[in-house]
């Protein structure tokens, strides 16, 4: 059975409240989780959810998601491009799942590209297809989730 | 609920145009599938689709006029050079949203610039004609959850 969603949230998203100037108001990682665990539920996905500020530990669930899930949903916030992390490691990590074709979609819960909210940029990566999902508060991971279990099934 | 799909220059090729990239859905059966998705909860979906940047622009007005509730669009090329449509959807107040097949940040850099991103509430992309139908789903969903 190919089910298994590894979603990961990358820095600073254990603390959502930063996001209400952008009219995503009263969210908390929790929430995000259980509507996450409610959708891969009612569409038969099996699903890990996780944070980290580390990159380290970034780095390692981007390695187990070539060994261990089927798909990717990743929320990166400034790990695509901030020097916090060797951007090589992080898009070759990328590249890897995407090549054993397996569905990864970028998403944020802001509009990345309006004013103010520059603090990161879309993942480039020269090899495979990532997707791209922003502004729908909470939703952009429903909208991300079905996508995934769409390209599973087709897959 | 009533929402216009807007669809820019050379999607109407979709199917035979590059297949590697956009697949192999025309736009005809792709926005079939979109319509019959909206009604089924009652939301009246419109498909429409122009080479010519001023005829897109002149369809986000009609929104404007016509208070419709939501704008998909998908500017194509247009996406990279057009503030005239950048300017239109500022103007519109409903929920919009920017729509690719592709994802533009992957390919040349003459797509990595959207001056659509800026003046929409969500972007979608990378995700194949299949996007169309998860927005039309997501749109309906979200009218259900703030009734």
């Amino acid at each position: 059975m190919n089910n298994r969603l590894l979603i990961i949230n990358g820095p600073g998203l254990s603390d959502l409240s930063n996001f209400s100037e952008y009219g995503h108001d009263d969210l908390t990682l929790e929430k995000v989780q259980q509507k996450c665990l409610e959708t891969c539920e009612s569409l038969g996905l099996s699903l890990v959810f996780c944070q980290t500020d580390d990159e380290v530990e970034l780095t390692n669930y981007l390695t187990s998601a070539c060994k261990e899930f089927d798909a990717l949903i990743i929320n990166p916030i400034g790990y695509s491009h901030a020097s916090l992390i060797d951007s090589d490691v992080y898009t070759s990590n990328i590249e890897t799942i995407t090549l054993q074709n397996k569905p990864v979609i970028e998403v944020h819960i802001a509009n990345i590209f309006q004013k103010g909210i520059d603090i990161t940029k879309p993942i480039k990566v020269s090899e495979g297809s990532v997707g791209f999902v922003s502004g729908f508060g909470i939703h952009s991971y429903d909208l991300a989730i079905r996508a995934v279990s769409k390209k599973l099934r087709i897959n | 609920m009533n929402i216009y799909v807007i669809n820019g220059p050379n999607i109407n090729l979709l199917g035979t145009r590059e297949p590697e990239i956009y697949g192999h859905e025309t736009l005809d059966s792709i926005s079939k599938e979109c319509i019959k998705l909206g009604s089924k909860d009652g939301h009246d979906v419109k498909f429409m689709q122009s080479n010519y940047e001023g005829e897109l622009v002149e369809w986000i007005q009609d929104a404007i006029n016509k208070k419709i509730d939501a704008i998909v669009i998908n500017a194509a090329a247009y996406t990279h050079s057009s503030i005239a449509i950048h300017d239109a959807l500022k103007s519109f107040p409903g929920f919009k949203i920017e729509l690719h097949i592709s994802n533009p940040h992957l390919r040349e850099t003459f797509r990595h610039i959207s001056f659509i991103s800026p003046a929409v509430d969500a972007v979608v992309a990378g995700l194949g004609a299949d996007g169309y139908s998860h927005v039309i789903e997501l749109l309906a969903d979200l009218q259900k959850s703030y009734k």
